[in-house]
């Protein structure tokens, strides 16, 4: 018998922000994961995080969880890999490493086992070829390998959407993305990424069946009524030889289920999640949990859940007492409540904002439609845009994030206060330098020069695809829906380290198309 | 129905179960996922329901009218990972 502290089961962001918060507390702390790496899903994202500045925001995922893990090992953490809990009883745990059983003692418990992916089921759909997003995920990021030329994505949560992307920066071609509801699930931005590279967007179908011998060689989508069942006649074949499912995960709650934590069946949480309060303590004393497990979100607040389990804990470890912890946990409170705000925050005690008025827009089309341009405080006056370089800033939905604000030199971009608000742009103090424009991590922002030439603007976007396109190369100019509408010549290539891989690449164009220019097509030189 | 429809779908990957199985235990009073898994052994295989639990619930609520919130869970019981039986020899052996 082992006796611990505090035993943190999981070392994705929930556990490793619990660790190094309670750590930091003077707790001493035993970190459990079954993964020979740590970090769960961390090390596969590589894509930069939305968020607050203060919290890592437009830092790739990876980089967040090396962070981490420098800090558990500054404070004397110890992650305990390839140990899988297998069985836990109130505070004891059972462990498996390297095939011999561990009992564990802990005077309190974090779980943050994280969730599951969930599957779908059609005819099919045990064939070589279809894999979850996540396994997908897996694959490109984490093993370098691709697992298909030609994929289709089911699923427009932010997974789906983040996935389709990674796919697509790795060299695969995403030849549709299926959604069996008539709106996108996940966020405009990421939406918007894949709409600009072309990719197909199948709102309100489903996948029929996947077809093939000894692998998938192509999928069946049928489009779906309003009662979600199949329109006969409605079939569409596509030629892939990979499926990736991204339908939603599932707390992964058996550890604290087991032990006896009281549970309930929450859908927008992803199933049954054990209850807990807003200390992240369970019905059983001393555990407590943080993350997926009791709710799927993102690792952002999953970090910040972490945080506040970490202090909770402390405090019934008594490491801390008092109005010292009452104002650490009402800080990390203030910033999970600032994260869950507009339109995405889908924890249980949030309002679901999310209203469908019109189907036009970001949420329908993966592109903002012209009344949410319009509307958008982003984006300059046409007066403005008359006088020289200036951003153009396409966000139109409500989501926690603010690395504009910060990196804009001249304070010409506010979010403020929710984190949430758009970002506003004061267009006089904007001097068109491009500095947003890779610092965000929805890749929203280009800027627009029309006073480049008498008949040429300069667009300078954000680009995230290799190879690079060579200074004075003629390219594919394309619009906000991929479509290549001109030429453009790439007038200059910006590759900052600070930008951490995001390209500024700035392209002049016919005039007439300075507001439809968004990107360029992938490798796409004349 | 299409062509398609009648295709066999399988939902538990480990122990090789049909959805048309898992509906005819269904209409013989096999009714809760425990049941469905004394019955067909789904959720018993290496992934240990990762992947077919929420499948054969959805199906029994789709066939029984039950919402998903009554359908109860099976039991949850060490190990939560499949592991080698000489693991629990531990440090007696």
């Amino acid at each position: 018998m082992n006796k611990v502290e505090l035993a943190v089961i999981g070392a994705g962001p929930a556990g490793l922000a619990a660790a190094i918060e309670a750590a930091q507390l003077g707790v001493k702390v035993v970190v459990f994961d079954e993964n020979a790496q740590p970090g769960g899903q961390l090390f596969k994202q590589i894509h930069k995080f939305f968020g607050s500045r203060e919290h890592r925001a437009g830092t790739r995922g990876f980089r967040i969880g090396q962070e981490l893990l420098a800090q558990t090992e500054e404070l004397g953490v110890k992650v305990n890999l390839g140990s899988t809990v297998f069985g836990l009883d109130k505070r004891n745990l059972w462990v498996l490493k390297e095939g011999k059983t561990e009992v564990y003692q802990a005077d309190a418990v974090i779980v943050a086992a994280g969730a599951s992916e969930n599957a779908l089921a059609f005819p099919g759909s045990t064939l070589p070829g279809v894999m979850t997003a996540g396994a997908a995920q897996t694959f490109i990021n984490l093993h370098r390998v691709l697992p298909g030329k030609k994929v289709l994505m089911v699923g427009s949560g932010n997974v789906g959407l983040i996935v389709s992307y990674q796919l697509m920066q790795a060299g695969a071609e995403v030849v549709g993305l299926v959604e069996a509801a008539p709106s996108i699930g996940g966020y405009g931005v990421h939406a918007a990424k894949i709409k600009r590279a072309g990719v197909p967007l199948f709102l309100g179908h489903t996948i029929a069946e996947a077809i093939g011998e000894h692998q998938v060689e192509s999928a069946v989508l049928t489009k779906l009524n309003e009662s979600f069942q199949p329109i006969p006649g409605s079939e569409i074949t596509l030629e892939v030889d990979t499926i990736c499912i991204a339908v939603g995960l599932t707390p992964m709650m058996e550890l604290a289920r087991m032990a006896g934590a009281e549970l309930k069946y929450v859908p927008k949480l992803g199933g049954h999640v054990p209850v807990n309060n807003d200390n992240m303590e369970t019905s059983i004393t001393g555990m407590f949990v943080a993350g997926d497990v009791c709710g799927v979100e993102e690792a952002s607040s999953a970090m910040e859940e972490g945080r506040l389990a970490g202090v909770t804990a402390a405090e019934y470890l008594k490491h801390i007492a008092g109005k010292a912890a009452a104002d650490r946990k009402a800080l990390i409170r203030e910033q999970l409540s600032a994260i869950r705000n507009g339109t995405f925050g889908n924890k249980e005690h949030l309002k679901d904002k999310v209203k469908e008025e019109n189907t036009l827009g970001l949420r329908f089309s993966g592109t903002p439609s012209k009344d949410e341009l319009d509307s958008c405080p982003g984006v300059p006056s046409e007066g403005r845009l008359a006088k020289g370089p200036v951003a153009v800033i396409e966000c139109v939905q409500e989501i926690p994030c603010n690395p504009c604000e910060q990196v804009c030199p001249k304070g010409a971009i506010k979010v403020g206060k929710p984190i949430t608000s758009l970002p506003q742009l004061t267009e006089n103090a904007c001097n068109g330098c491009a500095s947003c424009v890779t610092a965000c991590p929805g890749l929203a922002i280009v800027t627009v020069d029309r006073t480049y030439d008498e008949n040429k603007a300069l667009v300078t976007f954000p680009y995230e695809y290799l190879p690079l396109p060579e200074t004075g190369a003629t390219v594919h100019a394309v619009n906000r829906q991929g479509e290549r509408i001109c030429y453009g010549q790439v007038v200059k290539v910006r590759n900052n380290k600070k930008a951490d891989g995001t390209v500024a690449i700035s392209l002049a164009v016919p005039e007439e198309y300075a507001m439809e220019v968004r990107s360029m097509a992938k490798g796409g030189t004349k | 129905m299409t062509e398609t429809n009648k295709k066999e779908v399988i939902i538990c990957r480990c122990e090789d179960v049909s959805e048309v199985e898992i509906k005819q235990a269904i209409e013989e009073g096999f009714t809760t996922i425990n049941a469905i898994k004394k019955r067909l052994r789904t959720g018993m295989g290496l992934c240990q329901g990762r992947t077919c639990q929420k499948l054969v619930a959805r199906i029994i609520a789709q066939e029984t009218g039950k919402s998903m919130e009554e359908i109860l869970l099976p039991t949850t019981r060490p190990p939560v990972r499949p592991i080698i039986m000489g693991a629990f020899e531990g440090e007696d052996q």
